[in-house]
């Protein structure tokens, strides 16, 4: 059975200009989102994550370098070059996102009625009372409890689980097809992600929508992604099946996450370490980026002369090319 | 060498007519516990659960409320200010944030050098000597000693931070969150600095962490707190492997894991309570899943009982599961 592409990025390139530099955040990067399913991206700070999910909402700001910048196709339309009129129109409505930080994208000023009404009187034409009613559905749906009461608290009311609660609420209230989730557990507790994590997946089960889930975690990926996409200084490394990537990894930077990761094991594990950091996107090395760090770089990718580029050595499962030789 | 006995902090809170005090926060709550010399204690526990807190009582930071704290056999509850601050050369943090932790308008010589300017009688030499030993032990250079904070990243600076932590060659280290704001091959690094150090310093460590995996790595023992109280402790071997309290064992299981043999998990309800209004009897029971019904009413008394050599758990959770 093969699923339906919903969003299609193509070799999108988002750069920046800072002064006399050009900051590469997202260098080529492409992937496909299946319909109904959840697609992570992963990588650590600096690696592109978030710019390429605000690049998808069209929520960049407005230094960006003048370069061929991709495609992004969604429902036969090409979001970056859709004028913002336009973008209005699908952003929060058929494409919808959620942040880390649930207390500073939440305005505190405001209750979450009005929050949350206000989206739904936007996209769907409805009255307030209407409105109103939709918002406290939605509140029950994420689970909070006293919808009916709970509507009328402020932000600083809840706690940081109700809060990521009331975010997702807002972002499905004009049922999206595409969810975007940036890091939306990292600020909370381990048994309050828990119960987000199981939230989303039970979300997603009932209102079948698309998720696609940034997070550094690889743990939270394994709970809660049906593919992954690993990403590096502004590249994508490996893009597979969740269970092939972790069974089967085939680039060594995902194969030196996975071996990183703490993990909770009965023997104390022998701390493994891979030197250095990422290296700054505005000058990145040449050819490989992750040839400054890898731990077994060939004579050509020591001298930079490598190409990147991914491959499919086995089918679904992408890896870029360079990393896939030398080893 | 160090230990505690019946430690309680609790802050007044205060406002309305004549700032009268009508309430209070009850942040940690009859604690006791020893860490040996040269071990590292883990401490886990949510946010909220009084780690920081605790952390800081400990070498009084925070004045503790109630209980004493022996230090070499010695209740520093009772020393005076004096005495106190030549003790304050025993003991260092390392902080969360490296971002927040270091002055922006010092260089690094001067962040890592100030105890030394205070505590110790050295001249401009030996300060800059010793300062220039530590800053390779953290695995820095000599050159990094010119520049800003700024200039550092997020890994470099948690370097920095230990830097001036190790400079006085103190005995005891408190790293509270040390390693929660750094990616997880900084935090791999940092870890095994740690490590290195701790033998190379003969270092005792408490280290206050809220991720079990973290804790698994680096901790000889582990001890979890929840709502002030201390719920569990054991060696991390016996934590992990047999974990007694149904708090600690919904955290190891919903800590996220990639290869994850038993899928199944215990996910925990609601959020945890406030210390202002703590349920009454056993703190744990608004979110236990499987409480007895004493325990429902709050009828139960709580405190530590032995479950096996050095394994301690609190007596109400035991029981009811």
């Amino acid at each position: 059975m093969k699923s339906e592409k919903l969003l299609s990025v193509q070799n999108l390139k988002t750069h920046f200009s800072v002064g006399n530099s050009i900051v590469k955040a997202v260098d080529g990067v492409s992937f496909d989102l299946e319909s109904g399913k959840t697609f992570a991206i992963v990588g650590e700070s600096g690696s592109g994550k978030s710019i390429t999910a605000l690049s998808i909402m069209g929520l960049l700001p407005n230094n960006l370098s003048s370069t061929d910048r991709g495609k992004i196709i969604f429902n036969n339309q090409d979001l970056i070059n859709l004028e913002e009129k336009e973008m209005r129109k699908i952003r929060g409505n058929s494409i919808s996102m959620i942040f880390q930080e649930p207390m500073t994208s939440l305005n505190p000023v405001y209750d979450l009625s009005f929050q949350i009404s206000e989206v739904i009187m936007l996209h769907q034409n409805k009255n307030k009372k209407d409105a109103r009613k939709i918002a406290i559905e939605m509140l029950d749906l994420v689970g909070i409890p006293e919808p009916q009461k709970r509507i009328d608290s402020f932000p600083h009311e809840l706690s940081g689980g109700m809060r990521q609660r009331a975010m997702i609420a807002m972002a499905l209230s004009c049922n999206p097809k595409i969810l975007i989730a940036d890091e939306p557990t990292t600020a909370l507790d381990v048994t309050i992600q828990a119960q987000i994590i199981e939230l989303m997946k039970e979300l997603q089960k009932k209102l079948g929508m698309s998720i696609i889930f940034i997070t550094h975690d690889l743990g939270v990926v394994s709970e809660i992604s049906d593919h992954v996409m690993v990403m590096y200084l502004g590249n994508v490394m490996e893009i597979a099946e969740t269970n092939e990537l972790f069974s089967n990894p085939l680039h060594s930077y995902t194969k030196s996450l996975i071996d990183i990761a703490p993990q909770i094991t009965e023997e104390k594990r022998k701390i493994r370490l891979l030197k250095g950091e990422i290296p700054s996107p505005i000058d990145p090395p040449s050819g490989c980026v992750f040839r400054t760090r890898c731990p077994n770089p060939t004579h050509e990718c020591k001298n930079g002369i490598s190409t990147m580029g991914l491959i499919e050595p086995k089918p679904g499962h992408f890896v870029d090319q360079c990393c896939y030789e030398c080893h | 060498m160090i230990e505690i006995r019946n430690l309680k902090k609790y802050f007044p809170i205060k406002g309305g007519f004549f700032n009268k005090q009508y309430g209070e926060v009850k942040a940690v709550e009859n604690v006791s516990f020893k860490i040996p010399e040269g071990e590292i204690l883990g401490l886990v526990g949510e946010s909220g659960s009084g780690k920081t807190t605790l952390g800081r009582s400990i070498i009084r930071l925070i004045e503790p409320s109630n209980g004493k704290i022996f230090y070499n056999n010695k209740n520093i509850i009772k020393f005076k200010e004096k005495e106190m601050r030549e003790l304050r050369k025993d003991f260092q943090i390392i902080f969360q944030d490296p971002f927040a932790s270091l002055d922006p308008r010092k260089k690094v010589f001067d962040i890592i050098s100030q105890g030394l300017k205070i505590h110790t009688k050295m001249n401009k030499e030996e300060i800059y000597e010793k300062v220039k030993t530590i800053i390779n032990d953290v695995g820095l250079q000599e050159e990094h000693l010119k520049r800003y904070p700024h200039e550092f990243s997020g890994g470099q600076r948690q370097r920095i931070g230990i830097a001036r932590a190790l400079v006085l060659d103190p005995k005891f280290i408190i790293a509270d969150e040390p390693v929660s704001a750094l990616d997880v091959t900084i935090q791999a690094q940092i870890l095994n600095l740690i490590l290195e150090l701790k033998e190379k310093y003969s270092l005792t460590i408490l280290f206050i962490s809220h991720d079990l995996s973290v804790i698994n790595q680096i901790a000889d023992r582990v001890m979890v707190m929840y709502l002030g109280h201390m719920v569990e402790i054991a060696s991390t071997k016996k934590l992990f492997s047999n974990p007694r309290h149904p708090y600690t064992r919904s955290l190891i299981e919903t800590a996220p894991q990639i290869f994850r043999k038993d899928k199944k998990k215990i996910i925990l309800k609601g959020d945890i309570p406030s210390p202002i209004n703590p349920p009454s009897g056993c703190v744990f029971r608004t979110r236990c899943p499987n409480p007895s019904h004493d325990c429902k009413h709050g009828n139960i008394e709580m405190g530590l009982i032995e479950v096996s050599p050095e394994h301690w758990v609190d007596q109400c959770c035991v029981n009811c599961n």
